[in-house]
């Protein structure tokens, strides 16, 4: 009787516990977009009236320490929370961030990026381990964001542009603290545009950073300014 | 009452015999500073010290499977490449700078010549991905390692769990990594007062703390710090050091000031191998300092040595080698692992 007593209390928590959660969460949800389309990471996604033939095969960045603030004044932040976005995976561009005590808020903050004292903290594990491709080898650091594709404009080898922007150490600090005010909603739609990214960037000259530099630093600010919240 | 009472102490000898096994896998020693390395974050065990120096040894990590850290720092010279100018790698490609020797490393704060490396558990990542090195990558090796028949066991051993990541891999060859520990020099000894220096030795000493100690500060033999020592540049390489890493123009022509321990072993010397003798690197002190721009302060007025002086000197290097660390048994070749994958 015992057991049976515990299994059915095991079952009803497991129920209400998942509903529970979700109405007590927070679906954060990164869509990224080319202009207004929907952005395609294949082989075959050449953009319509593109003469560059551009062609996107990489898009990747670390969101981290998720904040949320009423007023100016923290009132919820999510613990270890450093995440690997990656537009090829659909199942990391969504984010549930718990908030068990339906606390509001009516700004969001987070780091585009990992922060210095975890780049210099030693091997971590889960998002942050090196076998996600995320981290460099010959000098020690995170990169926290990756754009990877080809246009007729680079003059390289295939045609090929690479963006690997990181550094943690000034003056080639390239984390970007990003804040926008929000509506006090259990859904967050984040949206990055990398159209708005290439038409900043020069690919004729500029189409290879792959360590921390005062370019690095500049194309992060453009990245940091490409996110916008959406339909909220 | 009494039951709990016999399990409690139980678990308290259980504790204590358990940290004092833990202690021993890591002792500082007694003339030794703190270690700069935050053990809190990786605890050593017996078992991921093993699984380190397994995959220290095993040439698993790169990409045809025939090179291993071992290739380029073997323990006989102090865990760097003996009569290698330059590393040694993957297809016999060379690569642009010497090896340095691996010992002491709980108590640096930055790694390699130039000190691109901020962390111990990272260095592993470099030559691992160095074309002219391993040329591998570690999400392949985690993959390699996955597949292999002995690894799954020896990760579940360490760390709990089979499941094998590429954290627990730089953790557990960082563990092997601080367990390399040199202090059982005459010279050590000498400061723990159970031996004396020759007059011969004495004197190198001396001379040694007036014109050398300063950027190879006592008792690791470096200050861990990065200066430029007035060697010409190698028109070949164009290494500029720790500029390398910075980009900061201060920095051009720096390298790590390395560690003197086992000096006797590790030739030749130099971030390039140039001098073969440590009577060259003397004569480099004395008579072939480039000035230039960024030249350390140290080395702003001349020293000025007899050749009997020098003598003396070396005298004093070779009292900082240290024979129970260069064959230690505990840092060989793990044959009781690589033999059961044979059998397997």
């Amino acid at each position: 009787m015992k057991g049976k007593i515990a299994v059915f209390l095991l079952f009803f928590m497991n129920v209400y516990g998942k509903t529970f959660s979700q109405t007590n969460s927070i679906q954060f949800s990164i869509i990224p977009t080319f202009g207004a389309a929907t952005l395609h990471l294949s082989d075959s996604a050449f953009y319509a009236n593109d003469t560059t033939h551009l062609q996107l095969t990489a898009v990747k960045c670390y969101i981290s320490n998720i904040q949320f603030l009423k007023n100016g004044k923290l009132v919820l932040e999510e613990k270890n929370s450093y995440h690997l976005v990656d537009a090829s995976e659909i199942n990391s561009l969504k984010i549930s961030i718990n908030n068990q005590q339906n606390i509001s808020f009516d700004q969001l903050k987070f780091n585009l990026g990992i922060d210095s004292a975890t780049n210099v903290a030693g091997a971590m594990g889960g998002n942050l381990d090196p076998t996600k491709g995320m981290y460099w080898a010959w000098q020690s650091g995170y990169i926290n964001f990756k754009l990877e594709g080809t246009s007729a404009l680079c003059k390289t080898r295939n045609n090929e542009f690479q963006f690997h922007l990181g550094g943690y150490q000034q003056p080639n600090d390239c984390l970007q603290t990003l804040c926008f005010p929000i509506n006090n909603s259990s859904k967050i739609n984040l949206r990055l545009d990398v159209q708005q990214i290439l038409q900043q960037i020069d690919l004729t000259k500029t189409n290879h950073i792959m360590s921390p530099s005062a370019e690095a630093v500049l194309v992060s600010k453009i990245v940091a300014n490409a996110f916008t919240i959406y339909k909220n | 009452m009494k039951h709990k009472l016999l399990l409690l102490s139980l678990l308290c000898f259980a504790i204590v015999a358990f940290r004092s096994v833990e202690d021993s896998l890591f002792v500082v020693p007694s003339n030794f500073p703190k270690p700069v390395y935050n053990f809190s974050k990786n605890s050593l065990t017996a078992n991921k010290i093993q699984l380190g120096r397994a995959l220290f040894y095993d040439p698993i990590l790169s990409r045809d499977n025939l090179i291993s850290c071992a290739s380029c720092h073997s323990q006989f010279s102090a865990f760097t490449h003996i009569d290698h100018a330059l590393s040694h790698g993957i297809d016999d490609k060379i690569g642009f700078r010497n090896s340095p020797a691996l010992m002491n490393l709980a108590w640096q704060t930055s790694f390699m010549r130039d000190g691109a490396i901020n962390h111990l558990d990272m260095l592993a990542l470099a030559p691992m991905s160095n074309p002219d090195e391993m040329d591998e990558n570690i999400t392949h090796v985690v993959f390699k390692l996955q597949a292999n028949n002995v690894y799954p066991k020896l990760f579940f051993e360490a760390f709990g769990d089979s499941v094998i990541t590429g954290e627990h891999t730089l953790k557990a060859i960082a563990q092997f990594m601080l367990t390399l520990v040199s202090s059982n020099s005459k010279y050590d000894s000498v400061m723990r007062k159970q031996s004396v220096f020759t007059s011969q030795e004495k004197n190198g000493y001396v001379l040694f703390k007036k014109n050398c100690a300063s950027c190879h500060t006592e008792p690791l033999f470096t200050n861990d710090n990065f200066r430029n020592n007035g060697l010409a540049i190698d028109t070949t390489l164009k290494d500029f050091g720790r500029y390398r890493a910075t980009k900061n123009p201060s920095d051009s022509l720096k390298f790590k000031v390395p560690t003197l321990r086992n000096i006797e072993f590790s030739y030749p010397y130099m971030h390039d191998g140039r001098f073969k003798k440590l009577s060259q690197v003397i004569n480099h002190y004395t008579n072939g300092i480039e000035k230039n721009r960024t030249l350390a302060p140290e080395l702003q007025k001349a020293i000025e040595l007899t050749s009997n002086e020098k003598v003396d000197i070396i005298a004093f290097l070779l009292t900082l080698s240290d024979k129970s660390f260069l064959f230690n048994p505990k840092y060989f070749y793990p044959k009781e692992i690589f033999s059961k994958t044979v059998k397997d």
